[in-house]
């Protein structure tokens, strides 16, 4: 747009240089707005009152008093949000490979149609689901009883970590399927067949053909999951009564029991360093990969 | 692996309630190089994959040497397909592509390096184990798939049209570096093509189709000379007939229409009784390369002649067709005498 403007223009009228450079700052700039005060600053914000005072001094205060009092929270938050990760990553990799390998069609089709319904259940609702039916009296034990596959003496709630990573699970598998299914759908037919005539089964032919090819599309669907399961509230507030939890209930309950920010953005800053690794870690792999082609 | 005969047996195949081939009955010898031959669409592809377990049969049989594989999946078959847009894997090195199927088969890691450099080198490639297949060209990537194909030493290899993505020139020398490949290694080979040049020169025995049937299988000189019926010889370029007249000369007495090629029609020259003759006028002379197509209106048909030199448009000129170039067909379009059931098998 305000690129190579013609040499005779240019040597013409040199003081038009300048104002034509600035249209094209003028035409981002609106978007480049609301970035910034929409997204930058509100981060930044955050971040920094992370380091401050209440004098305005710049202080690790807020980190230290956050690392002590919960400590043990970020650990089990990073333990249940990685149990949850290889969950969905195992099912996801089932059922998209099935999706696109499975040879009895009324079965890919009903698969097809079954998994993506979670999608469409909002956090709060699988939270609610999900105390119906791991709780004590819940619907999973009821099962489980009413077939005599356990005794009801030996029932036991499920609300808590394990709670925790099913419900996680359960929200986040389709929609990384979704992504999944649709990056192995695009890998050329011919490839997955080239691989079984040179004799791979077709358990070898995911890992060894489709896999590699769809793993960058796993790697987003497993970091957008990452960043779902870190902000949401409302399923560790409904499933959890105690004491570990998730990171995102202390902040709302620093926030909202005490007004301290500072602790509550310390904590923040720890999602954000965990997001960040991930993608650090998704950013390597896929450079790595891109060199070497 | 030693290379084996393919036997298909009453082959009829359905897709979506369509069918798609009806019928197919072919012998395949071991070591053979067998062309399928037809228009597109004909079902020269689905017949290949068929054999490769890809397309499942709605009936009939098929069989590699004496075992029947029409109920095995592909990965137990161990026949070696080359796919048409080749197919290899781009998150591989081209080492490691060659060397998958080894890899497979749980052949060790040395012994793979060897085999993979012995096949590249074979395939005057040596060197390439460490490129990635995108950095490859045409030619060499189709010989890459090759490759990748006769690492295993298949009893089979099934090739889909292998040689149409690359241009003119690479394609008529990797015909002959093909076909001197499957002699010294003696595969059974089968290739689809819709080229009657390449099926011509490279192949043993042609099976040649439409519409999902075989209509004639045949070794190229005898499908050259004596296709099946009218269509199968316009395929192969007979692209004039005319009605027998008594004038003609007396072959095949129940012949009622002769096919001949362009290049065996003359124009103007000296008249002999054996030959096939037509009065007509020029309606159009082209240059060829080899000399001059020309265009002639005669009083049933329009034909088509060579000239060595340029005749004007207008003008009304003589063709000339030697008895031995004549291709007689029978009121039902079908070659005459009717060639033996061995040959004509639809
Ligand atoms: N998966 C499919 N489902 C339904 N019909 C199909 C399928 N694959 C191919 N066909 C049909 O089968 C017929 C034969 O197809 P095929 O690919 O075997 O032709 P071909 O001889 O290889 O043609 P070409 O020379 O163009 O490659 C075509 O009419 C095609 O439309
Ligand atoms: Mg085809």
């Amino acid at each position: 747009m305000t690129t190579s403007p013609s040499p005779t223009y240019s040597m013409a009228m040199p003081g038009k240089r300048f104002p034509r450079i600035s249209l094209g700052i003028l035409l981002v700039l609106p978007a480049l707005t609301a970035i910034t005060l929409l997204y930058a600053l509100p981060l930044l914000r955050s971040l920094v009152t992370a380091f401050r005072d209440n004098d305005g001094g710049w202080t690790t205060d807020h980190l230290v008093r956050a690392f002590s009092l919960y400590g043990r929270d970020v650990l089990f938050s990073i333990g249940v949000v990685s149990a949850a990760l290889v969950l969905i990553a195992v099912i996801s990799i089932a059922i998209a490979g099935y999706l696109v390998l499975g040879t009895t069609p009324w079965a890919v089709r009903f698969l097809r149609w079954l998994y993506r319904w979670p999608l469409f259940i909002p956090f709060v609702v699988s939270g609610q689901i999900a105390r119906s039916f791991l709780s004590t009296n819940g619907m999973m034990n009821g099962v489980l009883i009413e077939t005599g596959l356990m005794m009801s003496e030996s029932a036991q709630s499920f609300l808590d970590w394990r709670g925790l990573v099913l419900t996680f699970a359960w929200k986040q598998i389709p929609f990384v399927t979704l992504l999944l299914a649709g990056a192995m759908a695009a890998i050329d037919r011919s490839h997955i067949e080239a691989a079984r005539n040179m004799g791979a089964s077709r358990l070898r032919c995911l890992f060894g053909i489709i896999l590699p090819q769809a793993a960058p599309t796993l790697w987003v669907g497993l970091i957008l999951s990452l960043v779902a399961m870190l902000s949401v509230l409302s399923v560790p507030m409904m499933l959890i009564a105690g004491n570990p939890t998730m990171m995102t209930s202390m902040m709302a309950h620093r926030i909202t029991y005490y007004g301290d920010y500072g602790v509550a953005n310390a904590l923040g800053l720890f999602s954000y360093a965990l997001t960040a690794v991930t993608a650090w870690i998704y950013l390597r792999l896929t450079l790595r990969r891109e060199v070497a082609s | 692996m030693s290379t084996e005969a393919l036997t298909l047996n009453d082959v009829t195949i359905d897709l979506r309630q369509k069918r798609i081939l009806e019928n197919i009955h072919l012998d395949v010898a071991p070591g053979s190089f067998t062309c399928l031959l037809g228009p597109s669409g004909c079902g020269k592809t689905t017949l290949l994959r068929a054999i490769a377990g890809f397309t499942p049969l709605s009936r009939g049989d098929i069989r590699l040497g004496r075992r029947s594989i029409t109920h095995l999946p592909p990965e137990k078959r161990q026949t070696a397909m080359v796919f048409q847009s080749y197919a290899l894997w781009p998150h591989m090195s081209v080492g490691e592509n060659l060397g998958y199927p080894l890899k497979l088969r749980g052949v060790p890691r040395e012994e793979r390096v060897r085999k993979v450099a012995a096949m590249l080198e074979r395939m005057e490639l040596g060197g390439f184990e460490s490129r990635t297949v995108t950095q490859l060209s045409g030619g060499q990537r189709q010989r890459i798939a090759l490759g990748r194909a006769l690492i295993i030493d298949p009893p089979l290899l099934l090739l889909d049209e292998p040689l149409s993505n690359l241009d003119a020139a690479i394609r008529r020398s990797l015909r002959s570096e093909l076909r001197r490949l499957q002699k010294s290694l003696g595969i059974t080979t089968i290739m689809v093509t819709h080229d009657q040049e390449e099926a011509l020169q490279m192949a043993d025995q042609i099976v040649l189709m439409r519409g999902g049937h075989i209509v004639q299988v045949a070794p190229p000189q005898t499908l050259y000379h004596q296709p099946a019926d009218l269509a199968a010889a316009r395929f192969l370029g007979v692209d004039n007939t005319v009605t027998r007249q008594t004038s003609d000369p007396a072959m095949a007495s129940a012949a009622t229409t002769f096919g001949f090629r362009t290049r065996d029609a003359l124009i103007n020259a000296p008249q002999h009784p054996a030959m096939l003759t037509r009065k007509g006028r020029v309606t159009e002379c082209v240059y060829t390369g080899d000399g001059y197509q020309v265009s002639l209106s005669t009083e049933r048909a329009e034909l088509c002649a060579t000239s060595a030199t340029p005749i004007a448009p207008g003008t009304f000129a003589v063709v000339q067709v030697p008895q031995s170039a004549l291709i007689p067909f029978g009121p039902d379009d079908r070659h005459l005498p009717p060639l033996d059931r061995q040959e004509d098998i639809a």
